[in-house]
């Protein structure tokens, strides 16, 4: 088995407790995520994946749980030094580019910012030329580094987060929903981009997207959130084809595919949580169905679910 | 049918550091009533700013109209006052934007944020306006309304902000609804939603749509008409079976199959090989020549015209020229060809 980068265990984050509009945007959570390897992380929107990407790179402190990155404790007291270290070591591309783009600075100081904290160029030229590389690595140009945030694309903006978390040599990116912006053809030219460095430096990823064709084609292992809860986690092609969770199957069958004879006659399934019956005496949790596809379910349905497996055989 | 919304000739440039960048190069669109018209395109070539110019939503001190009128109830929007611009703004055109960020103000709850287009373009008192709202954000999807009326935008997560948003833009019954990437933060069941959310708007009301999406899935869905943008020009223009099914231009055959399928092997993506063109200086032929490997010297040279296909079809590409050679489409959208009755390549039976 591969090495464990990361390891989340029972993560939960939730905000405004004790109030009437008290969220758990994540609430009990356990993945490992593996060296080298790309998991994917799909759900509803607002399930709570930009969270748990967000706790694990410590922009919130957990409420509950743990996250260790190398067997160490992320959420744990560090020294200035330490964390800094850490900050590098993981890095994160975020869902809204505008929001987390610095609109009063260039785009060189943008990008050259973890350089400059972690004193990664050796001097002024060196720096440019840094950035300069990075602007190209993501498809822009040399000239796009005196511009403003605001004088991009939406599309460009997005790829100023990339350079920005690849520029100080992350070993671990979470990268929320960072394609989803992008025209096609530069989704696949950053995700061959992506899959390209990960080869080259053996970087992992933790990938959050909605883009599910997208997902499958980037990911190892995929996990499906749904309402701050892992519902389902399995190796990529298995969770297509052979999806356990009904949310899960929701979600594959509303996949909007881009042929318009199929979208006129398509069909749905909607998912309606009430189908588990679930009372207080069922036991819900992640169980494993078959070798790593796991389901987060009943002592009932995991006995159903391995029947229909046994029956598929 | 009836046009409810004419761009015409319409030029722009972006006054910048570096010089000037023209972002729009000659745009020309009819908007049907009743119609969902889907943009897509390279990104950068100029889908947002082409609606915004139509909103005149774009910085005055640093854009420039060079060209042309965008016509809307017999008016020229280009030519409009501010104050009767904020008439139409919200009221008869709304828009929902790319970043929700953009148009969410971060220090005002959500709720009042909703009410206040409502208030402003309709006649009804406070406590209506917020029965109306929490309405809307029920109808986008949005989990106990009544208790997130009073948050703030951060405290939302990117979907739903991108759903306060579109809650906001049908707060009014528009005319004419402007949707930049309405969909793109969402997860495909929550999308699905929405765009039933529009369709039914549309036919309770016959709004005409302008749909921007980098979601050829999505645009197969939703799209009565494709535009296809690339390089501050449309390049492509027709009914959504014309451009999926039997498409013209080297650009739109470069989309079509840069998507992976579902059932995609490991093999690297395919990706338009080369740069967008430089709009400080852009080439004077077909744009995208350099990139093209189905370029003739001709394009090198001139821009192409558009050529027609059909009454609804439309490509500005010089393959279309009668004197030019007949090329092979790439594999893939032959593929697609073969579903169109009138291609060179049907093989029968679309349905
Ligand atoms: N700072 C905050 N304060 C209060 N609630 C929050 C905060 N941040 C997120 N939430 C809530 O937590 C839940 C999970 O949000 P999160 O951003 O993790 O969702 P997500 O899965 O990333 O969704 P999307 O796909 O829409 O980006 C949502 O209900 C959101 O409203
Ligand atoms: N305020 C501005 N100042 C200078 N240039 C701008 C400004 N806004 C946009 N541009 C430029 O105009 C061109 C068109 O931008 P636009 O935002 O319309 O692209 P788009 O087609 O919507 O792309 P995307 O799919 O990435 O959103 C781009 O080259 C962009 O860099
Ligand atoms: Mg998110
Ligand atoms: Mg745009």
């Amino acid at each position: 088995m591969a090495e464990k980068l990361v390891e989340i265990k029972n993560l939960k984050q939730h905000f405004n407790v004790g109030k009437a509009n008290e969220v758990k945007a994540v609430d009990g959570i356990s993945f490992d995520i593996y060296k080298g390897e790309t998991l994917g992380l799909v759900g509803e929107s607002g399930c709570g994946k930009s969270t748990t990407g967000r706790s694990i790179i410590r922009l919130y402190d957990a409420t509950d749980g743990q996250v260790l990155y190398e067997g160490e404790s992320v959420h744990g007291k560090k020294n200035k030094k330490d964390l800094k270290k850490f900050n590098r070591k993981m890095q994160m591309i975020f869902q809204d580019p505008y929001a987390s783009l610095n609109q009063r600075m260039k785009v060189m100081d943008i990008i050259a910012e973890g350089i400059d904290i972690h004193g990664l160029a050796k001097d002024a030229n060196d720096r440019k030329k840094m950035v300069y590389d990075l602007l190209e690595t993501v498809g822009l140009n040399k000239e796009h580094a005196n511009r403003y945030p605001h004088e991009f694309s939406g599309g460009q903006r997005q790829r100023l987060g990339i350079a920005r978390a690849l520029a100080v040599d992350p070993d671990f990116i979470i990268a929320d929903e960072p394609i989803s912006a992008l025209d096609v053809s530069i989704q696949a030219q950053v995700v061959n981009l992506l899959k390209e460095l990960q080869e080259e430096k053996g970087l992992t990823y933790l990938f959050i997207a909605h883009d599910l064709s997208m997902v499958k084609y980037i990911s190892d292992r995929i996990g499906v959130m749904y309402f701050g809860k892992l519902v389902e986690l399995a190796p990529a092609d298995e969770l297509y084809e052979n999806p356990m969770h009904p949310y899960t199957q929701s979600l594959l069958s509303a996949i909007p595919l881009p042929d318009p004879n199929y979208e006129r006659n398509r069909t749905r399934k909607a998912y309606d949580p009430a189908v588990h019956n679930y009372t207080d005496a069922d036991d819900v949790k992640m169980r494993e169905v078959s070798p790593n596809h796991f389901v987060n379910c009943s002592e009932k349905e995991f006995a159903e679910l391995q029947e229909r497996m046994a029956a598929k055989k | 049918m009836e046009k409810i919304l004419q761009v015409k000739d319409l030029e722009l440039s972006f006054h910048t550091f570096g010089g000037e960048v023209k972002a729009i190069r000659g745009v020309n669109f009819d908007l049907y009533k009743g119609e969902t018209l889907a943009i897509v395109g390279e990104s950068g070539s100029g889908k947002s700013v082409t609606t915004k110019s139509i909103m005149r939503l774009l910085p005055e001190a640093t854009s420039e109209f060079k060209n042309g009128e965008i016509l809307f109830g017999g008016r020229d929007l280009t030519k409009l006052s501010d104050k009767e611009m904020q008439k139409i703004r919200g009221k008869d055109i709304s828009m929902i934007f790319q970043d929700p960020m953009t148009s969410l103000n971060p220090t005002m709850p959500i709720g009042r944020q909703i009410t206040e287009p409502i208030l402003k373009h309709q006649k009804i008192g406070k406590d209506e306006a917020k029965k109306v709202a929490i309405d809307l954000l029920r109808l986008v999807g949005m989990p106990k309304p009544e208790l997130r009326m009073k948050q703030y935008p951060h405290q939302f997560s990117g979907g739903q902000r991108q759903r306060i948003v579109i809650a906001i833009a049908l707060a009014c019954n528009p005319q004419i609804l402007i949707a930049d990437e309405p969909t793109t933060a969402l997860d495909v069941t929550i999308q699905a939603q929405i765009l039933e959310l529009m369709k039914d708007l549309q036919k309770k009301i016959d709004t005409s749509i302008i749909f921007i999406t980098h979601d050829l899935g999505v645009v197969a869905n939703v799209a009565d008409r494709v535009a296809v943008m690339y390089g501050g020009k449309i390049v492509e223009i027709g009914t959504v079976d014309e451009i999926f099914y039997n498409p013209q231009h080297p650009y739109t055959w470069g989309l079509l199959s840069s998507m992976p399928s579902m059932d995609a092997e490991d093999a690297k993506l395919y990706a338009i090989p080369g740069t967008p063109p430089d709009l400080l200086d852009p080439p004077k032929g077909d744009a995208f020549a350099l990139r093209s490997e189905y370029a003739m010297k001709i394009d090198m040279e001139q821009p192409p015209p558009f050529f027609k296909v059909s009454d609804t079809h439309m490509a500005a590409t010089w393959l279309l020229h009668p004197e030019a050679p007949a090329v092979e489409p790439p594999e893939m959208v032959i593929e697609r060809m073969k579903k169109f009755p009138g291609s060179r390549y049907y093989e029968g039976s679309a349905n």
